[in-house]
């Protein structure tokens, strides 16, 4: 009894296929999902989300969105996801130190909230390479 | 044959060698050369032909630039597909709901020569108006797009809530859309959104379709009165302080991701149907063309043979 995940964006499907157990991180703390769990419809946070394969851990970022979990399907639709294999550290570590300057230099409410969004997406996706590791 | 009827008549032949056809579409040329000489000049027909052919090269070529931007656009169009499809699973579409305030949300372009497609979504969004009126309820519209907005100011012009032109001058994408979807959102009260757009099937066919986003506030009544959405209530909603907040987002999320979709497949078929617009253009210009020749052949022929018989009417008076 696996289960098929559906990693989608508006521009791509970024995953489909089985695997054995995920970990979604919502607004309310992260939630594991084994095979037949209890259907759920969550909105899904900025952060990672873990794929268990047979024993392999796999790191993707997702920048918010919602999930769906039904009978053994579940379908994640996001604004933008990125594998962890795909993003490269230097460049992401890069993009985290920019975003935190920024933060540093907003003034005003909307920039410090866009500022701070950046941040956690920049966050999210040196999370996702260091989950590998 | 030409003497013998010289003979006869004793004047020149103009107008009676060239045969009654091209005269239909040579009428206007006719009509600039005095009565009496020869009525169509080769060079009026040359001009008419340098034209048509023209016309020929520039329709090609917007065909051929159509054919290039479907194809780009075409990829994005089918992996958007995929993505309001669990919302229809979860939510359900139902374009029967009835609701108080409706808004007809019409996808249009902004170009024009792009065949009859505006024209179609503009009398569904007309249809669906006069569909959702009655007593107590008001629909309103929201026009993304140049034509569309030509066509409905014109007698819906207080109806219109918003008007959107100049959609692609830069490339469509997600977030764009979705600031879009959110300025919609923000400006207009409605229970049900209903998107108008042409569905792209295939690059000879598009057909009008309607998807419907209903609110939070209509989907819980739906929920809890069974039906397709009653499955909803079978979901645990989880990840926020409310169910009615995560509804919320969900709603929003749903409009910006069907708009989207809508958008792109609006734009494939767009170009689409300028493709075979242009396609059908040239071949009408091309068709003209060899009319026109045959015109322009049969008038050179009866310039020369007016001038021989002159000439050999003029030989053989001098004869005696």
């Amino acid at each position: 009894m696996t289960l098929n995940l559906c990693v989608l964006t508006p521009n791509r499907i970024v995953w489909d296929s089985e695997v054995k157990e995920i970990i979604l991180s919502t607004n309310s703390g992260q939630i594991g999902v084994l095979p037949n769990h209890a259907p759920i419809a969550t909105a899904v946070d900025i952060g990672i989300l873990r794929i268990r394969l047979n024993d392999q851990w796999l790191t993707m970022a997702l920048m918010g969105g919602f999930a769906r979990i039904g009978n053994n399907e579940i379908t994640v639709l996001v604004n933008d996801a990125e594998k962890g294999s795909d993003i490269d550290p230097q460049e992401a570590q890069q993009t985290l130190e920019i975003a935190e300057a920024n933060l540093r230099k907003a003034e005003g409410r909307r920039q410090i909230i866009e500022a701070n969004l950046a941040l956690r997406r920049a966050r999210a996706r040196v999370e996702a390479i260091n989950g590998i590791s | 044959m030409a003497m013998a009827a010289l003979r006869r008549e004793g004047r020149r032949f103009a107008a009676p060698l060239i045969s009654p056809q091209p005269i239909r579409s040579s009428l206007i040329a006719e009509e600039q050369a005095p009565l009496g000489v020869r009525s169509i000049s080769t060079q009026v027909v040359r001009n008419r032909m340098k034209s048509v052919k023209n016309i020929q090269k520039i329709t090609k070529a917007m065909k051929m630039v159509a054919a290039s931007k479907l194809r780009a656009i075409q990829t994005r169009a089918e992996n958007s597909r995929g993505l309001w499809q669990p919302f229809t699973a979860l939510l359900g579409d139902a374009p029967s709901v009835d609701v108080k305030k409706n808004v007809i949300v019409t996808i249009s372009s902004d170009k024009g020569l792009c065949g009859g497609i505006n024209s179609t979504s503009v009398k569904i969004s007309k249809a669906m108006h006069k569909l959702t009126a009655g007593p107590e309820k008001e629909t309103k519209y929201v026009i993304l797009g140049e034509k569309a907005k030509a066509q409905l100011i014109r007698d819906s012009k207080k109806d219109i809530e918003l008007s959107i032109t100049e959609l692609q001058k830069n490339p469509l994408n997600y977030t764009q859309v979705s600031v879009l979807a959110d300025d919609i959102l923000k400006n207009v009260e409605y229970d049900a959104l209903r998107i108008i757009f042409n569905k792209f099937h295939s690059v000879v066919s598009f057909l009008p379709t309607m998807s419907t986003v209903l609110s939070p506030e209509v989907v819980e009544r739906e929920a809890e009165s069974g039906g397709k959405l009653g499955d909803l209530d079978s979901y645990e909603i989880e990840g926020g302080e409310t169910k009615g907040e995560i509804l919320q987002n969900l709603a929003e999320f749903q409009f910006s991701c069907v708009l989207f979709n809508a958008v792109l497949e609006n734009a494939c078929s767009e170009q689409g149907a300028r493709m075979s617009a242009m396609d059908s253009s040239s071949r009408n210009a091309g068709e003209m063309l060899d009319r026109l020749t045959l015109t322009y052949n049969r008038t050179r022929q009866a310039s020369i043979t007016t001038e021989l018989i002159e000439i050999i009417s003029g030989a053989s008076a001098l004869e005696g």
